[in-house]
């Protein structure tokens, strides 16, 4: 389809998600507990000063970069197994991720150089499972869409049942980290990790975004692609690493946040466009803006205790997942 | 007629059941041959092959004279579009999208150019599926769905198109149509190969028929010469017979 043959939402439904993303990062750290003076953070007073500086950006921003690295991931996973209601983790990722973090939680490892011990547990997980589910899917020098979720469904379960081992020989008190953890939360993070966050974030998307046409082609079928010069084996090989690297970033900084990854890329494919080069980057910027919503929602629902973002989504989630269902066509072969 | 397509000795098997076993033939411009055989023949796979999808465990594949190991996939999908016999479409992409995507062999850009959506127009009002551009594929019938994919493989502009059960969910109409307009590509100087399993379809717009049994190529004669031997018949069932037309064309009766 030409650019010229898009309609006019279409058009401009990038640049509208650009505008709510960016509306989210200015507005969202003013909402919270207790009410911010920007005469007093203009003046550099604490504790308004401090408190908008240094926890709600900083948390308002991850939430935005998670969010976005999560739902493009979800787009990406749904492209590559040509299942809508696919996330990103479906193949295992973020179960990688969550036993290295519950591992470094059970032994009661801090940090190491500065760095949290609980971040490097999690990359640690999510990249030991993503060689497993890339060296197990390999069948004949070929790899597929079908062989991935196999095996990414079978290390999925195993790190579960390793989770819930750990989870029960951790103690009481580390017990319910391990499950504060798994739902997923944002908190405040220092400028440096966010930084480093979004470094991986934009390197890892942009590398996804220009491979949108080919995406759109996958989505309809591997030999489809392939009769029209993808070379598949390699594309799904970088899409699986790609999506990895923003599920496990992302995920180490925030646990695993779910549904964030399954709702953002399917109201834009339904309501804007299939189309990856539109539904990417409208995926991207709308999720993070999504998450960023949940997460200053958590935080005035309850006042003064705070509900993590992960739980939010789940209670938007669960039920928009059991509307998606009621309303999905089965797959269709023709 | 220059020779498009050549292939030398290709074996495949699946999990150690042979498909293919050392198939030879070759095709040039101008032809459209019909691929033949009872279900499982190993027909599909062979398209699969000649398309770059699948590679032979011996053998070689030749496009327009070179070696197909030496061509990319983009290249090899710029001289040779493949239909495949299906498709997923639970994906909401309209009918004018997945027509699109025929056009990725040709570009880098971002979204395709005004040449590109002239091609893309040409190819769906050949198949008479225009006016389903805006809807989505799912929401379309079965033989709605096929004359967008066929449109698809039009649109690739490739000189070989290989089409895997062309005319199935098609109406006779359509399928009719279907055949004319892989007829009017043959003799525009392009190669067509269609499985089917509609011999009276292969008979009347086919120029060669290559049927497949037992992983190997049987048979391969000229439509006009379908008459002269009826072996090629007992391969698909000893019920058939064959006539011929009032215009003279060969004719496959049921009884």
């Amino acid at each position: 389809m030409s650019a010229q043959g898009f309609s006019f939402g279409t058009r401009y439904s990038v640049t509208l998600s650009v505008l709510i993303f960016l509306g989210a990062a200015f507005l969202l750290p003013w909402v919270g507990a207790g009410p911010i003076s920007l005469v007093r953070v203009l003046r550099h007073e604490s504790p308004d000063y401090d408190i908008l500086l240094q926890l709600r950006i900083s948390r308002t921003l991850l939430a935005l970069v998670a969010g976005g690295a999560l739902s493009l991931a979800g787009t990406l996973l749904q492209a590559m197994l040509r299942d809508a209601l696919a996330t990103p983790y479906t193949l295992g990722i973020s179960a990688g991720a969550s036993l290295g973090a519950v591992a470094v939680i059970a032994a009661g490892w801090e940090a190491f150089l500065g760095v949290p011990m609980i971040w490097i547990g999690a990359l640690a997980g999510a990249f030991g499972v993503l060689i497993l589910v890339i060296g197990g899917s390999f069948r004949r020098r070929q790899i597929s869409a079908f062989s991935l979720l196999l095996t990414g469904i079978a290390i999925n379960s195993v790190c579960a049942a390793f989770i819930i081992i750990l989870s029960s020989f951790a103690g009481m008190s580390r017990s319910f980290s391990i499950a504060r953890w798994l739902i997923g939360s944002i908190d405040a993070t220092s400028y440096r990790s966010l930084g480093a966050l979004t470094a991986v974030v934009l390197i890892t998307s942009t590398l996804i975004l220009f491979q949108a046409r080919s995406w759109n082609l996958l989505a309809v079928g591997e030999r489809w692609a392939a009769s029209r010069g993808v070379h598949v084996g390699r594309l799904l090989t970088q899409g699986y690493v790609l999506g990895s690297i923003l599920v496990a970033g992302a995920i180490a900084l925030t646990g695993p946040i779910g549904f964030v990854g399954l709702i953002v890329p399917h109201l834009v494919r339904s309501r804007i466009s299939p189309d990856h080069r539109i539904l990417m980057p409208c995926a991207f910027f709308l999720g993070g803006s999504l998450l960023a919503f949940c997460d200053a929602l958590g935080r005035i629902v309850m006042p003064p205790a705070e509900l993590p973002a992960g739980a939010v989504l789940a209670l938007i989630g669960g039920p928009y997942l059991v509307w998606v269902i009621r309303q999905r066509i089965p797959v269709e072969e023709i | 007629m220059s020779r498009l397509l050549e292939v030398e000795g290709v074996s495949f098997s699946y999990v150690g059941r042979s498909v293919l076993n050392s198939v030879t033939f070759s095709a040039g411009e101008g032809e459209f041959l019909a691929l033949l055989g009872i279900n499982g023949s190993g027909k599909s796979t062979l398209l699969d092959i000649i398309s770059g999808f699948r590679n032979p465990e011996t053998g070689s594949v030749s496009v327009t004279g070179r070696n197909q190991r030496h061509w990319k996939l983009r290249e090899i999908a710029r001289q040779v579009s493949h239909l495949p016999q299906s498709i997923h479409a639970d994906l909401p992409f309209t009918a004018e999208q997945l027509v699109a995507m025929g056009r990725y062999p040709h570009t880098d850009r971002w979204f395709e150019s005004e040449e590109d959506h002239k091609f893309v127009r040409q190819a769906m009002e050949r198949t008479s599926c225009w006016v389903q551009r805006h809807r989505a594929f799912a929401s379309l019938s079965g033989g709605e769905r096929q004359r967008v994919l066929l449109a698809a493989c039009l649109a690739q502009d490739a000189s070989t198109l290989l089409l895997d059960e062309p005319s199935t969910f098609l109406d006779i109409e359509q399928q009719l149509h279907c055949f004319s307009v892989l007829r009017e590509e043959a003799r525009t100087g392009k190669l067509c190969i269609a499985a089917t399993h509609d011999l009276n379809l292969a008979l009347t717009y086919c120029t060669r028929l290559i049927v497949l049994a037992d992983g190997v190529i049987a048979h391969d004669i000229h439509t006009a010469q379908a008459h002269d031997n009826e072996d090629w018949l007992a391969l698909f069932s000893t019920r058939l017979s064959m006539g011929a037309t009032p215009a003279g064309t060969p004719w496959v009766w049921y009884q």
